[in-house]
């Protein structure tokens, strides 16, 4: 089981480090095609709140996760 | 005469914490109130103080505001969090409720777009932001509160109180809501009814306050404090330290992220669903969700008094796991339930007025309302207004812009068969909802330590609910949206919005069933 959680662990890195450029590309690409008022309030709000909180959570669970610190079940 | 005396001591620790709960409960169902006003009455606040010019811009800044209170909670939960670590929860779950109600009446006050220009939604903004604040420091204050008082074995049935008060929060909105509306006249209450239940808070708040004033402090903190025990710096404590910082990450990732889509997809995504996607008129649609909020709300009881026994995890991932599989299936047979084009028409009913024509100002204002009525007792009322200024170069300028567009108002009113098919519907996602809330206080309330508990339960549990949550009904907009293949067409998959909960749903019940464990925590809380 703790290395099922360990494997699990790089997707987790993976999935936070990932979703950053995904996202920038999308907000850039959406706002480039329509640069409304609204798309950016959208886009901002996913880059500035959302998207970070993804990252740095998945990022540090995935660390923790690999370095075995979730063998013993919380 | 021993067994007697135990007798007595048990009853009054019975009613002891009874009371606990009680007051507690009362504070946390009013703050939940104050919040959901808002976001219930999102349209008339986003006509209010928004600039009409372009409805969906008017509607995104007011899901956006919506967003800033629930954006805000997290940083409400660090503040308040730390200051119930190290003053008391009792003060410091005061202090929220008086910031909550000051600005929840305040916006009852506020003069409009048209009154005071730009002030207007910046003043909206700055109180909804500070009703987040209030909002972040009373939850995890209200859960531990009750959970410190709770006897072991029994913490998941207990503090499954104050989970109903979200719900039942919501059910209040809505009614006062419904009642206020039906009391007064749709003109009226869109013009300033809709101020009322934003001002009744003073009361309710005032009421809670007087019931928390009597309480005495939690008695772990008390023995804490006593012993000197208390954090010196619960921030730090809480997110610097790797033992809970990654406790932090757990109850997030696998527990509160998901608890948060769920919540907010059961009710507010299907209230909006039912009446942006489906077109039910305002209020049997409003009164799809209280029937189902009131049918459900038990079940937090039941689901949390059953993690005492079965522990919390698998109840909690059970419901992550159904609503996942189920919401598509769920949100296709509403939509079709509501669906003209697969109705029948019964033609020699179909009723189209004659254009009403008005003078407005400097505008002239043309209406046709068409009736129409379908075999199976729907009804449908559209109502296009068509404004047209009478000044030719604004009128030209306009056409230019392309703004010369009628707005139209779509109304479906379902006979009874399909009503009580969708309070189905409903009530099923908030069964998912309860199961994956009724046992989360409790879930968190044990896996930190008293002296950093409020501050560190608070978090994950505001990050969770507050953005994870708080953010579906304006990302599921916008998925939704990104299906429309023109503006003025319908979107190719009007259920492309569910998608984002259930990713989210999706990695949280992956990350909880691999890493969380089943064992309920029945130490001492401390």
């Amino acid at each position: 089981m703790s290395v099922i959680k360990k494997i699990f662990g790089i997707l987790w890195t993976l999935m936070g480090v990932g979703i950053i450029p995904l996202v920038i590309m999308q907000a850039m690409k959406e706002i480039a095609a329509k640069p409304s008022e609204e798309n950016w309030i959208f886009w901002s709000i996913v880059i500035v709140v959302l998207m970070p909180i993804i990252s740095f959570s998945l990022i540090t669970f995935g660390i923790f996760a690999l370095k075995g610190e979730y063998d013993v079940l919380a | 005469m021993a067994q007697n005396v135990t007798n007595v001591s048990q009853t009054e620790e019975v009613s002891s914490t009874r009371r606990v709960i009680a007051a507690s409960s009362v504070g946390t169902l009013i703050e939940w109130y104050d919040f959901y006003i808002f976001g219930t009455l999102a349209k008339i606040i986003s006509e209010q103080f928004f600039p009409k010019d372009n409805p969906t811009a008017a509607l995104l800044a007011t899901l956006a505001t919506f967003a800033a209170g629930f954006v805000i909670r997290p940083f409400g939960a660090l503040f308040f969090g730390r200051l119930g670590d190290l003053i008391g929860r009792k003060y410091t779950f005061l202090v929220t409720l008086v910031i909550m109600g000051g600005s929840t009446f305040a916006i009852g006050l506020v003069p409009g777009y048209k009154t005071i220009g730009f002030f207007a939604p910046a003043i909206v903004f700055v109180l909804r932001l500070l009703q987040g604040l209030a909002l972040g420091g009373e939850y995890g204050g209200a859960a531990t509160y009750v959970a410190e008082h709770s006897p072991a074995g029994k913490r998941g049935f207990w503090t499954s109180f104050i989970q109903t008060t979200a719900t039942l929060g919501l059910f209040l909105a809505l009614g006062v809501i419904l009642i206020v509306r039906q009391t007064l006249t749709v003109p009226v209450f869109e013009d300033w009814g809709w101020r009322i239940p934003f001002l009744i808070s003073a009361f309710l708040v005032g009421v809670s306050i007087f019931i928390r004033l009597k309480m005495s402090e939690s008695p772990m903190f008390v023995k804490m404090k006593k012993e000197g025990k208390t954090s010196a710096n619960p921030l730090a404590e809480s997110f610097k330290k790797k033992d809970n910082l990654k406790m932090v990450l757990i109850a997030l990732l696998g527990a509160t992220a998901g608890q948060g889509v769920v919540w907010y997809t059961g009710q507010f995504y299907a209230l909006s669903f039912l009446q942006n996607a489906c077109n039910i008129e305002f209020e049997q649609s409003n009164t799809i969700i209280l029937i189902a909020l009131v049918l459900g709300t038990p079940f937090f009881i039941v689901f949390g008094a059953l993690s005492d026994k079965i522990g919390r995890k698998y109840i909690m991932m059970a419901g992550m796991l159904i609503a996942v599989l189920a919401y598509r299936p769920i949100y296709t047979m509403m939509y079709n339930d509501a669906d003209l084009k697969q109705k029948t028409e019964i033609v020699e009913q179909t009723n189209v007025s004659e254009p009403k024509v008005e003078v407005k100002g400097t505008d002239t204002v043309t209406t046709i309302v068409t009736k129409k009525t379908f075999t199976d007792g729907t009804t449908y009322k559209e109502t296009k207004k068509e404004t047209i200024p009478q000044d030719e170069a604004k009128k030209a300028e306009l056409a230019a812009a392309g703004k010369l567009k009628p707005e139209t108002k779509k109304s479906v009113v379902l006979p009874q068969n399909i009503f009580y098919k969708m309070i189905g519907y409903v009530f099923v996602q908030v069964l998912f909802v309860t199961m994956v809330y009724g046992p989360i206080a409790a879930f968190l309330v044990e896996i930190f330590p008293t002296r950093i508990r409020y501050t560190s339960m608070s978090l994950p549990y505001h990050i969770g609910n507050g953005v994870f949550g708080g953010l579906v009904p304006l990302i599921s907009t916008r998925l939704v949206e990104a299906t429309r293949p023109a503006p003025g067409l319908p979107p190719a998959d009007p259920l492309a919005g569910l998608w984002y909960p259930i990713l989210i749903a999706s990695v949280s019940f992956v990350i909880g069933m691999l890493y969380i464990s089943n064992k309920t925590n029945n130490m001492d809380v401390d």
